[in-house]
């Protein structure tokens, strides 16, 4: 549709506003986390680029090195100590072994089940959606001091057992993405046609070779975007992570221990939430033009 | 032989019945169109017929074989549906073999099949593209491959041409028809345009509201509707309906217009009908008077739409004649081409 041109400056300048907002607290993290403590903690100004940007707090988050011999080497004065606590390797290994193990749990299932719902009659079908809406009505802390009681005498604390642990946690992850999971993967299935389950049918597929060989080969796309949402709502979780694990740390938890009781390190919560959001963002531009698709639930046909 | 029988089949869905005992015979070999208007029934029939729905009631039969519970597959049956249904993420010779590879015949076998399936089709310079990367009519093709390498007993066409645009339409029309002359394989082919089941047919079936209405060939149809929805259903533009009264004269429309009764017919004085006759079975010049409405020159021939005792008719003439918009000129229906139906059944009266 063509637009005149002062509404279209409008339009753009509006887009670009709207934009700006939403990134300016991303953009302040990644500046802040390549600041010095000094810039960080400017009482007269806000200081945008006054600075000499340092690698300081990537360095002892993402590679472990010691704070104050950083500071040492560099010039830049003394640091306090407690550079071990701020090592958040294992703490990312650790989000990263959940966040995929629960995106492969939820994606496994939710490809059956989107299937059936999306291809097939039965009672209850039709409710699916209210289940949905259902699960999101009610906030996980709602459950939260009942979960970690559930989880103690089921054996999925990590304290007890730190591979019954990570389970855990996939777990409840899954269970927590199942329902966007499954809704997404319907829509991405309802735009495949019925006929071509049918043309497979009458080629001579069984019901499970037309799902495998015809039909999840056409919604690859779709359960890409599926996956990396999942992944992402997994990789950001913060409170069932906090509650129901001890000993594993995800990163969002890793994160909230640096806000200690001693002082808040800025500059270590910015690089490890700068880096944190990296892989979120890479998957997302992969699978950008799906999850759009994906996100209007197939309410826009080609 | 027949190839397929159909036998009182009935199909319900809950309490409402959409196909009311059909009973049908399809020829071995034979071009066989099943043509209606949407929701008459057709497409469930095809459907029924390929085991893609449940059979209610009745039987249906594939080669004197009962089919009724028999997998798709068994049925020895191919299918070209509207949407081609391609499988998008396979190439096109994978598309055509895939029910080959699924039957797990050997590799040289499925290779010298695809090469034939597209030597007939003009497909092999496109063996190797993906299904987006073709036209419509194309991907049409690919669909038909699909069909056609499976050497089938019966190919069965839902509605093939409805997407493409109204050329591709025509042309895709003649490679269907020459298709079948070729394989003289027993088809079974959906449609609700009449002009498709007009050009390809070798029998018409026309339904409506889950009923036959009429079979028989296409000119059959044409020349002898049974009732008043095949008159009005085949041909195009479609057949005059004049409401009217018999009268010793003739069938009397109204503001004192009669028409000639035809030689031979079966209704009685003062009974109300519907005359039917076709706009290209007029003679210019004498007879019944008309007031013009429109004129459209389609090039080939002129169409005229006028008004005749009260009632819109359209008139054809090869000739080029030259009429306005309220001109008075006079038409003789051709007897022998004349229809008359009962007003109240609809069925043929003459």
């Amino acid at each position: 549709m063509e637009s005149s041109r002062p509404l279209r400056i409008v339009r753009d300048v509006t887009a670009v506003t709207v934009v700006g907002i939403f990134m300016f607290p991303i953009f302040w993290w990644a500046l802040t986390s390549i600041k010095p403590i000094s810039a960080i903690f400017d009482k007269d100004r806000v200081n945008f680029f006054d600075f000499t940007p340092t690698f300081i707090n990537y360095g002892v988050t993402l590679f472990g090195q010691s704070r104050s011999q950083l500071a040492i080497d560099q010039g830049i004065g003394m640091g306090v100590g407690g550079a071990e606590a701020y090592d958040s390797r294992q703490s990312i290994m650790e989000s990263v072994i959940v966040s995929l193990g629960a995106t492969a749990i939820t994606m496994a299932v939710a490809v059956f089940a989107a299937y059936a719902i999306s291809r097939m009659m039965f009672r209850g079908r039709s409710h699916y959606l209210n289940w949905v809406l259902g699960q999101r009505f009610m906030p996980p802390i709602a459950i939260l001091v009942p979960l970690v009681t559930i989880y103690k005498t089921a054996g999925l604390r990590d304290t007890d057992n730190l591979y019954m642990g990570y389970f855990g946690l996939m777990m409840i992850y899954a269970l927590m993405n199942l329902p966007i999971a499954v809704l997404l993967m319907k829509s991405f299935l309802d735009d495949v046609p019925k006929d071509v389950d049918e043309a497979a049918m009458i080629d001579g597929a069984t019901r499970f070779q037309t799902f495998r060989k015809v039909v999840l080969p056409m919604v690859k796309g779709g359960i890409a975007a599926s996956a990396v949402l999942v992944f992402i709502f997994s990789w950001t979780e913060f409170l069932l992570s906090l509650f129901l694990t001890t000993e594993i740390r995800t990163v969002p938890v890793k994160i909230q221990t640096f806000v200690t009781s001693t002082g808040n390190e800025w500059g270590f919560i910015a690089a490890l939430g700068t880096a944190a959001i990296i892989p979120s963002f890479v998957f997302i531009l992969l699978v950008q033009k799906n999850l759009v698709r994906g996100l209007t639930l197939g309410s826009l046909k080609e | 032989m027949s190839s397929v029988t159909i036998k009182n089949v009935r199909k319900s869905y809950g309490n409402l019945e959409v196909v009311h005992g059909i009973d049908l015979t399809i020829e071995d070999g034979s071009f066989v169109v099943l043509l209606g208007p949407s929701g008459c029934g057709k497409s469930t029939l095809l459907r029924m017929i390929a085991g893609l729905e449940s059979v209610t009631g009745g039987d249906i039969e594939i080669q004197g074989r009962r089919v009724n519970n028999v997998h798709p597959k068994d049925r020895n049956i191919a299918m070209v549906f509207q949407n081609y249904a391609l499988y998008a993420h396979m190439k096109v010779k994978d598309n055509m073999s895939f029910s080959l590879q699924l039957a797990k015949r050997p590799k040289a076998e499925i290779d010298e099949k695809v090469k034939w399936a597209a030597k007939i089709l003009n497909l092999k310079p496109y063996l190797d593209r993906y299904p987006r990367e073709l036209s419509g009519g194309q991907r049409q093709r690919v669909a038909m491959g699909r069909a056609i390498v499976r050497n089938p007993a019966v190919f069965l066409f839902d509605e093939p041409l409805s997407n493409l645009d109204a050329k591709l339409r025509v042309q895709m029309r003649t490679e269907i028809k020459e298709l079948h002359e070729r394989l003289k394989t027993t088809t079974v082919y959906v449609t609700h345009d009449q002009i498709e089941a007009m050009t390809m047919a070798d029998k018409i079936v026309i339904l409506r509201d889950g009923y036959i209405e009429q079979e028989g060939s296409p000119l059959e149809v044409y020349d002898k509707p049974a009732n008043l929805f095949v008159a009005e259903f085949i041909g195009s533009p479609s057949m005059n309906l004049l409401k009217g009264e018999v009268t010793s004269n003739g069938v009397l429309l109204g503001e004192g217009t009669t028409l000639p009764l035809p030689p031979v017919h079966k209704a009685a004085l003062g009974q109300k009908v519907v005359y039917g006759i076709r706009p290209e079975h007029f003679t210019f010049g004498s007879g019944a008077p008309a007031k013009v409405v429109v004129v459209e020159p389609t090039g080939p021939e002129m169409h005229i739409y006028a008004d005749m005792g009260g009632q819109e008719i359209c008139a054809i003439t090869q000739d080029r004649v030259s009429l306005t918009r309220d001109e008075i000129f006079h038409l003789q229906p051709r007897l022998d081409k004349v229809h008359l139906f009962d007003a109240t059944s609809g069925k043929a009266l003459a």
